[in-house]
């Protein structure tokens, strides 16, 4: 009983719970849910939502949030088509730039949002509108199309068994955050700055800075993630991204994250993906309407915060004892 | 209209000092928002005619005032949320649920357009209900909620509907959108306008609009003074359900159909226009400010230089890179303005 009641206490038990159980029972109602290629493009689809999730999740740490995830991603992952098709540039060199524009995306969110001290949600409604502008005056709302085979295979096939190579970067960068925000001064920072501003201030950590990382990392991940996704789309589309502001703040939330800030957590919150992943083919697998994914996030957003409230209630106590 | 100023905690900043010099009095009107915007729309206005001289034709007078009355009432459905220091992202989402409510009801029920047009009211009422309940029931922010309810929203629209547009609407109703008085005048703006002045009259005059006001200010301040804060908050919620069924059937009357996509993948293309324009004429996103004619200079000043661009033909593409950036030197320009009132201690 004791044990069952540390476990409850973690973030990552009930959405494991969950998902042991929702692959359970779609495996035993569909056995091709089971079967190899259909885990390797759940496993496809996990890899990049779990980037997005993952971007905002780093700024639900700080207490904040991040509208521009999707257009920086959008942007990110036309670069790195546009710059391969256009301008014959090699794979890597194009992919870290694309990156470093999401870089810089992240970073001149946070530099106005720390400067000015404007609530970033105004801030980043802003820069997606004009994100998303460049965007789509870069493309002049056509995809790229000259993506490389060596890309196009690196977004599709495995590499070992069902698991595809796109799932290499996004557990790179799992495991980095893992260890930042566990481990890492700058992690903790971020945690404490989300957890209690004032307190923060007065322990001496410097608020914009963190703020600023934040914001950076975010970018940089948003784009790694619209990257991946041109790849597995096998096309520079500038509609990469429209779709994740629900997504984004889906997992985090699922897998516990504290609106306010100070509280999230990484594995609970890929948890949180790979329950959105096995729900949307559930939806595909058993012929439901696809139109009604979204109303699965709307609810599973909702669900998902009363429980966290509840739990919120349940642990006041036992924290303070 | 009410002086501006951030200490609106206090409800009527004028009435809290003692009558300052008439210079004092005349430099704070030259930086109230709406001076700005009024200044600001003669100065494109007169750009764009001395580069594009069809910018004054009849036709695109007309064209602007019908599309600045639809971003109009997208802003005010949002200000009506934002004065209670929330928000509502499912304002477009609710537009189109309304509309499309609207649409079955004349063209499958068969109904009366002014019918149909009380029962898409009243769906939008009823969803911003929902919103208004769910936020008070959970205590969450109205973020979050809203987030959740646009998809749910607009998922089970586009799951009823299978995403088919109505195209069969009546033309008595339709033609609201067409008709011209004096040439260049749609009724649509004059219905803008008539809804800018029943919102003056909520916010002034009306014992319901003060609570508003002072719920956004000072939740628990208000409590203790007798609102009923939740049940204000919900008020606000069915308003701007309300607000954005009205845009949403404008969008009808205009397209002559109601279309599933006309606000873009869950609504999300109304979410700029609807914080351009209480942000630009100086309502207060913590709450408890409003301006409803900031509001109405802040929307056609938007759809003034949307138009403008357009006939520029700079780019289409480009358009929404020139309103985020607005909106980002709006925010900007608007705490230099409130730090430089502040220092100067003109309030």
């Amino acid at each position: 009983m004791q044990f069952l009641s540390r476990y409850g206490r973690t973030d990552w038990f009930g959405p494991l719970l969950v998902t042991i159980l929702a692959a359970i029972i779609v495996g035993s109602l569909s056995p091709s849910f089971l079967s190899a290629f259909n885990i390797q493009v759940l496993l496809l689809a996990v890899a990049i939502n779990a980037l997005v999730a993952y971007s905002q999740m780093i700024i639900i740490a700080i207490g904040e949030m991040n509208l521009s995830v999707g257009a920086i991603g959008g942007l990110a992952a036309i670069s790195f088509a546009g710059m391969m098709q256009v301008w014959h540039m090699p794979i890597l060199p194009a992919a870290l730039l694309g990156i470093l524009i999401g870089l810089l995306g992240g970073i001149i969110n946070g530099v106005i949002i720390s400067l000015t001290g404007i609530s970033a949600f105004v801030i980043t409604l802003a820069s997606l509108s004009i994100y998303k502008g460049v965007n789509l005056g870069i493309t002049e709302a056509q995809p790229f199309y000259g993506i490389p085979n060596l890309v196009k295979h690196l977004g599709n096939a495995p590499f070992l068994g069902p698991l595809p190579w796109l799932i290499i970067p996004t557990a790179i960068v799992g495991f980095g955050l893992w260890l930042m925000l566990t481990r890492l001064p700058i992690g903790r920072c971020i945690l404490a700055v989300g957890g209690n501003r004032h307190a923060a201030e007065l322990s001496g950590i410097s608020i914009r800075l963190t703020v600023i990382v934040a914001h950076a990392l975010s970018g940089a991940i948003a784009a790694l993630a619209g990257i991946l996704l041109c790849a597995r789309l096998q096309i520079g589309q500038p509609t990469i991204g429209d779709d994740w502001l629900i997504l984004s703040f889906a997992a985090p939330v699922i897998g516990g994250a504290v609106l306010t800030g100070g509280h999230v957590s990484v594995g609970a919150t890929t948890l949180g993906v790979v329950i959105v992943a096995i729900i949307t083919e559930a939806l595909v697998l058993f012929n439901i309407d696809p139109f009604l994914v979204q109303v699965v996030l709307g609810v599973l957003i909702l669900w998902a915060v009363g429980i966290n409230r509840l739990r919120e209630f349940r642990l006041k106590p036992l924290r303070r004892a | 209209m009410p002086s501006d100023g951030p200490a609106a905690a206090s409800l009527d900043a004028s009435d809290t000092t003692l009558t300052p010099s008439p210079r004092v009095r005349r430099v704070r009107f030259y930086l109230t928002n709406e001076f700005g915007l009024v200044l600001l729309i003669i100065i494109f206005g007169a750009a764009f005619t001395f580069a594009v001289p069809r910018f004054l034709s009849h036709f695109n007078l007309f064209i602007l005032g019908r599309t600045a009355a639809e971003n109009i009432v997208i802003g005010f459905a949002m200000m009506v949320v934002v004065v209670t220091g929330g928000l509502d992202l499912s304002v477009g989402a609710i537009g189109v649920c309304a509309a499309m409510g609207g649409g079955w009801l004349m063209q499958v029920a068969g109904l009366p357009w002014p019918l149909a047009v009380i029962g898409g009211l009243l769906l939008g009422a009823a969803l911003g209900f929902v919103n208004g309940w769910a936020v008070v029931r959970s205590g969450l922010h109205s973020f979050i909620i809203t987030l959740a309810s646009m998809s749910i929203f607009f998922g089970v629209m586009i799951f009823i509907t299978r995403a088919q547009a109505f195209r069969s609407i009546p033309l008595s109703f339709a033609s609201f959108a067409h008709i011209r008085y004096f040439g260049f005048i749609s009724p649509l703006l004059l219905l803008a306008v008539v809804i800018m002045l029943a919102l003056v009259y909520l916010y002034r005059l009306t014992a319901l609009g003060r609570e508003m006001l002072a719920a956004g200010a000072r939740a628990s301040a208000a409590e203790l003074s007798g609102v009923r804060v939740k049940r204000v908050i919900i008020l606000c919620h069915m308003l701007a359900g309300l607000l954005a069924g009205v845009a949403g059937l404008m969008l009808v009357a205009r397209n002559d159909a109601a279309i599933p996509s006309m606000a873009g993948q869950l609504g999300q293309d109304w979410l700029l226009p609807a914080f351009l324009g209480p942000v630009l004429g100086g309502t207060l996103l913590s709450g408890g400010f409003v301006s409803p004619l900031g509001t109405l200079l802040g929307s056609f000043l938007l759809t003034l230089l949307t138009n403008g661009l357009l006939l520029l033909q700079i780019g289409q593409f480009w358009v929404e890179a020139v309103l985020g950036l607005l909106l980002l030197v709006a925010v900007l320009l608007d705490q230099a303005r409130r730090s430089f009132i502040a220092r100067r201690r003109m309030i």
